[in-house]
């Protein structure tokens, strides 16, 4: 991916400055100005270790510079930050802002980590329902009161290796590539396409969750299926619909052998030209362009009933302090109301699709065709359920839905006995 | 006669070597004991990480590991693990340092490159060997492709999976195990060996004869040292499996890991997998000792 000149021109200043003034004049009672005159020093916790990281220390530093509030980061891995979190809040050493994702918000509400925000505050600062996409505004929420504020919207899309599908006649006559239209012309195409150490299909990445876990819950949510009932009292594992998903994430390895083998990572084997089509999250999309990595990215394939797309959105959240500190609170809402406002640059530059519409109509990114894709798969958007053993449950899934993706368990056996384990899970 | 027992007394209860004990001992309560008793209490609690209030539970959380398949399948794994790595944990090393410890030519150079895997974090090791025996990318596949003798991956089958780990561990430790061998070796007497060739025993009569029983006492520590770690086994799972595929790499302490840090926090169970654990590894501790003490004199 080019570097992008980070110089400001006269042109492109005058530019922002009419642009600025602009919005300023014609919805003046829309956003409050940024507090001016807070000094303050916040932390804000985060798991950004990716290429995405680099790209926020570079948000942060224009925000110190424009507003003077220094911002102490704190980078650790997810499920490190997590458990840190969990301790440290009650202990009143927690952040003053945290990134989590939308999954981990009703059981860290749940424990009293997370404070809520109130209608009033939202309004006083700025924030409304109406500027962001439904899904990840609403997964901000547990049980009817908010918890967070949505940043972007990580998401499931189709990478595909252009070279291995023109090889495989996959093109159309316009120069296009050819995509499958459900779960069986999915297998078709992928058989074809494998060949000695050559796989025709992979999902996810890595041997963890993102790769079992979160690939499952997209192909049972494409077939109207969930992990709990709607009433979140117990599994709804043990389905039809979640069975015959279940089904099909085993026929990729263990009885068709298009996917890639257990403990592979499908993410080298797409950079290594060794994988054709491969549903995986946006967070790869800058990692293959920093590779120079021949890719086309296209909408996840509707494999069942419907086209949902897996998503996973960050939300920043205030963990509950011991005791109140306003300026530090005020500053923090002015680091949140500034990334948001801020937010086409970080889509841009991270290549996450921004939870707020605010900059889904920038050209800069609907001319960008990975970008415009992801954004297109807005309607289809789903996101955990919102109860606390969401995580729990995920993390019972992984070796059960691994050990269905080897043969190593029948499928209906394996959903049983991974239902079980979810019922059976404190509350 | 009194006097001289007075100061002889005085020189008994002196507080100087109890002072200099002080700081070490302070840090030992605090560190060891300190969590290791808490540690306890906290295994008959419903205690989770992050909350204050918590209850105690009796023996709940330890009937709770009776039911749970996969703590008992952990157990089996670890043992499983500890039983494949022992052989060549204690054969390699002392293999390597018998040839070191004869005179090969660049012995400093082997010495040095045989211990520097051991330098290495378990991070390091595990991220490496996981791409090394990656099925798909990896070097080790590509040439036995390239060979003609395609195999699946190690980590890829559950029947394999473990001895990728088993590989690992081997590989990151024989250097450390050697260092003592090298040691104990270099402590037998000269004159046994030449006593022995004298009478016309054949080198290997000289090994089973001098050598082993000499190094009974060293033997005893590698051995008890490393069934101690393999029970603990942890990085190396975390970093190349997770546990996986399905569970057929789930250690004893990746189970608790996952129950403490991931799965709702749940100290209280984490706790009592703990409490296990030191049970399973005390009783196989005692029985080394049991076995191999009686013989290590000479």
């Amino acid at each position: 991916m080019p570097k992008r000149s980070v110089g400001i021109t006269r042109r492109r200043f005058l530019t922002s400055t009419a642009a600025v003034g602009a919005t300023t004049i014609l919805a003046p009672n829309r956003r409050p100005a940024l507090a001016q005159g807070v000094k303050a020093t916040i932390s804000f916790w985060n798991g950004l270790t990716g290429a995405d990281g680099k790209v926020m220390d570079d948000l942060i530093g224009q925000f110190t510079k424009e507003t003077g509030i220094a911002v102490e980061q704190q980078r650790i891995v997810w499920p490190d930050l997590y458990a840190k979190l969990q301790v440290s809040t009650p202990a009143g050493e927690g952040p003053d802002i945290c990134l989590i994702h939308t999954v981990e918000v009703p059981h860290f509400a749940s424990d009293g980590i997370l404070e809520a925000i109130d209608d009033r505050t939202l309004e006083a600062k700025g924030f409304r329902g109406e500027d962001y996409l439904p899904s990840p505004w609403n997964g901000g929420t547990y049980q009817g009161k908010r918890y967070t504020i949505p940043l972007d919207v990580p998401q499931h899309t189709f990478f595909l290796n252009p070279k291995l599908m023109k090889a495989a006649g996959f093109a159309n006559p316009d120069g296009s590539l050819k995509l499958p239209g459900s779960k069986d012309e999915l297998l078709q195409m992928g058989a074809k396409l494998t060949s000695g150490d050559v796989f025709g299909f992979a999902m996810g990445s890595g041997a963890n969750i993102g790769r079992y876990t979160w690939s499952l819950h997209n192909l049972l949510w494409q077939n109207g299926a969930n992990i709990f009932t709607p009433d979140l009292k117990k599994c709804a594992l043990t389905e039809p619909a979640a069975i015959e998903a279940a089904e099909f994430w085993g026929a990729i390895f263990a009885k068709n052998k298009i996917a890639t083998p257990a403990n592979a990572n499908p993410r080298d084997a797409f950079i290594a030209g060794k994988v054709a089509m491969w549903i995986a999250g946006s967070w790869n999309v800058s990692g293959l362009r920093e590779a120079k990595v021949d890719f086309t990215v296209a909408p996840v394939p509707k494999l069942f009933k419907q086209p949902i797309v897996f998503t996973i959105p960050h939300q920043f959240s205030f963990p509950k302090p011991k005791t109140q500190d306003a300026t530090r609170r005020e500053a923090a809402w002015t680091l949140i109301r500034w990334i948001t406002d801020h937010v086409a640059e970080w889509t841009l530059r991270a290549g996450q699709v921004s939870a707020n519409r605010k900059s889904h109509t920038d050209p800069r990114i609907t001319g960008d065709p990975a970008l415009r894709t992801l954004l297109a798969q807005g309607p289809y958007w789903q996101h955990g359920q919102s109860t606390p053993k969401w995580v729990p449950a995920e993390n019972l899934t992984r070796p059960v839905v691994e050990s269905v993706y080897i043969g190593q368990k029948p499928v209906k056996e394996a959903m049983e006995d991974l239902a079980r384990q979810i019922n059976a899970l404190p509350d | 006669m009194f006097a001289g027992r007075r100061r002889a007394l005085r020189r008994r209860v002196s507080p100087t070597p109890y002072l200099f004990l002080l700081p070490a001992c302070l840090l030992f309560l605090l560190f060891r004991v300190y969590p290791l008793v808490n540690g306890l209490w906290l295994s008959f609690t419903n205690a989770r990480l992050g909350r204050a209030e918590y209850a105690f539970v009796g023996l709940s959380n330890y009937e709770k590991l009776l039911d749970d398949p996969r703590f008992l399948l952990s157990l089996v794994n670890t043992a499983y693990y500890t039983v494949a790595s022992t052989l060549p944990i204690l054969a390699l090393p002392l293999l390597l340092a018998v040839l070191l410890n004869r005179g090969v030519a660049c012995k400093a150079l082997l010495r040095g490159a045989f211990f520097f895997p051991f330098t290495l974090s378990v991070v390091t090791v595990g991220l490496a060997w996981l791409w090394l025996l990656d099925p798909v990318v990896g070097p080790f596949n590509y040439y036995m492709r390239r060979i003609g003798l395609p195999m699946p991956s190690l980590l890829a089958e559950p029947q394999t999976a473990m001895w990728g780990i088993v590989l690992t561990s081997v590989w990151w430790v024989t250097g450390y195990y050697l260092v003592i061998y090298l040691a104990g070796l270099q402590d037998i007497p000269r004159h046994l060996y030449e006593a022995a060739a004298i009478d016309g025993a054949s080198a290997w009569r000289s090994f089973w004869s001098i050598t082993v029983p000499l190094l009974r006492p060293v033997f005893l520590f590698v051995f008890v040292i490393h069934i101690i770690g393999s029970f603990q086994i942890f990085g190396q799972v975390f970093v190349m499996t997770q546990g996986g595929p399905g569970d057929a790499t789930r250690t004893v302490v990746q189970h608790l890991y996952e129950t403490a840090f991931q799965s709702l926090f749940h100290f209280g169970s984490a706790s009592a997998m703990a409490w296990v654990l030191f049970a399973v590894i005390l009783v196989f501790s005692l029985l080394q000792f049991r076995i191999l003490r009686g013989h290590a004199e000479y």
